[in-house]
């Protein structure tokens, strides 16, 4: 019991993916990533049922649940919640203590994060409510191009001479690149092109921020090779990418709630 | 508190006492926010001024979409689809509208219902500097104001009616002021929810009745008990606080934050002057109005209020700035951008900027944003 009353819990609900990291003490125990689908009560519940499932854990072997992410407050089982913006610089300061800035690229959101010398949060910008800058703006334009999500941030590597792509605007962009593909314009380049207006982007956003060493990229995105590579180019230094990018919001949650108990 | 319960009841009553008014033969005068329409003017005239303060909803924003394009303040837009819609109660009920035209939005509600609504309109500029003769065409514009007045109601605006008038709204402004500045005590005693309910009814129920509760609620605060929750202080500023706009209040409320001062160019009437009551009446009105009171973010130089804003985040000693703009006020949106760093370099604290639309779909980025920034100023 006194072993178990230090397990806690994070659960990150995305606007694509539900997330959930089993944190015993400073250890993660296990780790699940789910897709959000259409109710977020329901990946709320399931995500965290298959991650206690991989360690044979009940919930009430938690002793404290932190929920985060868009979806946070429909976590009915969370002891708390708070914003995912938080989390992510808590996740990162504890993987990487020496880092000052995080962009975390979502389903919905992108945000540009300064972790203060304390591990706390010391300035944020985060996107409007459009899609442009986030994960649902490449899963459209992959779509438009026949493309597999998970293949067109290497193929965007391949790309010799990215096209100009004046729109970030995932309404307009599709009718570009209906445009150029007509062009006879190459699907490298053309991925080559998307990643780098999309990188520019959040850099523009972020320079209100600003980048200092050193800069860790979080969220689903950051699974995306493409997207890190033109993003370090905007950004003019290293750019790391955590092993699980997508769990540092719900790793952060379990710090918040390992403080806890 | 019986008095915040009694100003709400009449805010909520107020329409029918309106009608009742106007049966009664009384002139409605409604006049559009920001400080710069005097209502001892209407009232020193027998008629009952009414400030068209509404906003918050996103249908009438929508609604505007048929007589304006998108790249206008909200809140005017807002009254352009009150204004225009012919069910709107309050744009029913007055009788002639005051605009002090301060800026190409209220301009465009102007044009907008003269052309498109039969609702008779009054204009008068604003200058957007304090200079000797920015001050004189100020006064003579509400001069204009009060020959209209007096034309329209058909009686003569007495030296006596006018001084009992300025008396009635120095005493409205002296407790506003006194009930604002207690909130300079740690915990405060009065939420902003119930300060910005009181000054928004100050612009629209009957000032002796409000006058009244007022000084209850004077006595009341003062012996109230309060718990000291030791929510983060916080003071919100920007273009626009309109009655029926609870979304940024609810936000902060929830997310833990306590605002201590509210600090608007529309939305929240100036209350921190005092006209003064021997000289030239009008002269006295427009000193007031005109240099006493602190500028809108569209003055030059701009400087004025943004000191204000640094001396208020010192003397309320908060510890955050939540800066809440609505959509295409440039004025606002540029000084958004500079803003921060003052505040950083002067007092240390950070700044948050907020945009609404009055869009319900941006409550929940709204809501992450506010939550983050409480959480990084809480500790």
């Amino acid at each position: 019991m006194a072993l178990k009353s230090k397990i806690v819990a994070g659960i990150d609900i995305g606007a694509a993916t539900a997330k959930a990291v089993i944190l015993n003490e400073s250890k993660i125990i296990a780790s699940h990533v789910i897709p959000t689908g259409e109710s977020v009560k329901k990946a709320a519940e399931s995500v965290m049922k298959q991650t206690l499932d991989k360690e044979g854990l009940s919930m009430n072997d938690i002793s404290y649940k932190i929920a985060t992410g868009y979806g946070r407050r429909a976590v009915s089982f969370a002891d708390e919640v708070i914003t995912e913006i938080s989390c992510h610089a808590k996740g990162v300061n504890m993987l990487m203590p020496d880092a000052q800035t995080v962009i975390d690229i979502g389903g919905q959101d992108s945000k540009v994060i300064e972790i203060s010398k304390d591990g706390n949060i010391g300035n944020f910008v985060m996107n409007d409510k459009c899609a442009a800058g986030t994960g649902r703006f490449l899963e459209v334009m992959a779509r438009v191009l026949d493309s597999n999500i998970n293949e067109i941030g290497s193929i965007s590597l391949n790309g010799n001479e990215p096209c100009q792509i004046s729109n970030t605007c995932t309404v307009f962009a599709e009718s570009e690149m209906v445009t150029l593909r007509a062009e006879g314009e190459t699907r490298e380049n053309i991925f080559a092109g998307i990643h780098s207006a999309m990188a520019h982007r959040v850099v523009i956003m972020g320079n209100t921020v600003g980048f200092k060493k050193s800069v860790v990229f979080t969220g689903g995105v950051a699974r995306n090779i493409g997207m890190k590579k033109f993003l370090q180019e905007r950004v003019g230094m290293e750019i790391f990418v955590p092993e699980k990018p997508q769990i540092i919001g719900a790793l952060g949650a379990a710090i918040v709630a390992r403080n806890k108990i | 508190m019986k008095s915040i319960l009694r100003i709400k009841s009449h805010l909520k009553t107020r329409l029918k006492e309106l009608k009742q008014e106007k049966e009664k033969g009384r002139k409605i005068i409604g006049y559009t926010p920001g400080g710069y329409f005097p209502e001892e003017l209407a009232l020193a005239a027998g008629a009952v001024p009414v400030c068209m303060i509404r906003g918050g909803d996103h249908s009438a924003v929508d609604a505007s979409v048929t007589y304006i394009d998108r790249w206008l303040d909200t809140f005017y837009r807002a009254q352009i689809g009150y204004g225009t819609s012919n069910e709107d109660p309050y744009y029913n009920i007055i009788d002639i509208l005051f605009i002090p035209v301060t800026d190409n939005n209220n301009r465009a509600l102007s044009d907008v219902l003269s052309y498109h609504t039969g609702i008779e309109i009054f204009n008068f500029g604003i200058p957007h500097t304090k200079n000797e003769s920015a001050h004189e065409f100020y006064l003579h514009g509400i001069k204009r104001v009060k020959r209209k007045i007096e034309e329209f109601t058909g009686v003569e605006i007495t030296k006596n009616h006018l001084n009992d008038a300025i008396h009635l709204c120095n005493k409205e402004r002296e407790l506003l002021k006194k009930i604002s500045l207690i909130r300079k005590s740690h915990p405060s005693p009065i939420s902003s929810k119930d300060f910005v309910m009181i000054n928004h009814a100050s612009m629209i129920i009957d000032k002796n009745d409000l006058v009244k509760n007022l000084e209850l609620l004077v006595d009341e605060l003062q012996n109230k008990e309060i718990e000291d929750k030791k929510q983060p202080r916080i003071l919100l500023t920007g273009s626009t606080l309109a009655l029926g706009d609870h979304k940024i209040l609810s936000l902060i409320g929830e997310s833990g934050g306590e605002v201590v001062f509210e600090e608007f160019a529309e939305g929240i009437k100036p209350y921190l002057f005092k006209v003064k009551t021997n000289g030239d009446q009008m002269e006295a009105l427009s000193e007031a109005y005109f240099i006493d009171r602190i500028v809108p973010a569209w003055f030059r130089p701009g400087s004025e209020r943004l000191d204000h804003l640094i001396q208020l985040a010192k003397d309320f000693s908060v510890k955050g700035v939540i800066w809440y703009q609505l959509l295409y006020r440039e004025a606002y949106k540029i000084e958004s951008y500079y803003f921060p760093e003052i505040l950083k370099k002067e007092v240390g604290i950070p700044m948050l900027t907020l945009e609404s639309d009055y869009d319900p779909s941006e409550t929940g980025q709204m809501r992450t944003r506010i939550e983050t920034y409480i959480d990084s100023i809480g500790r």
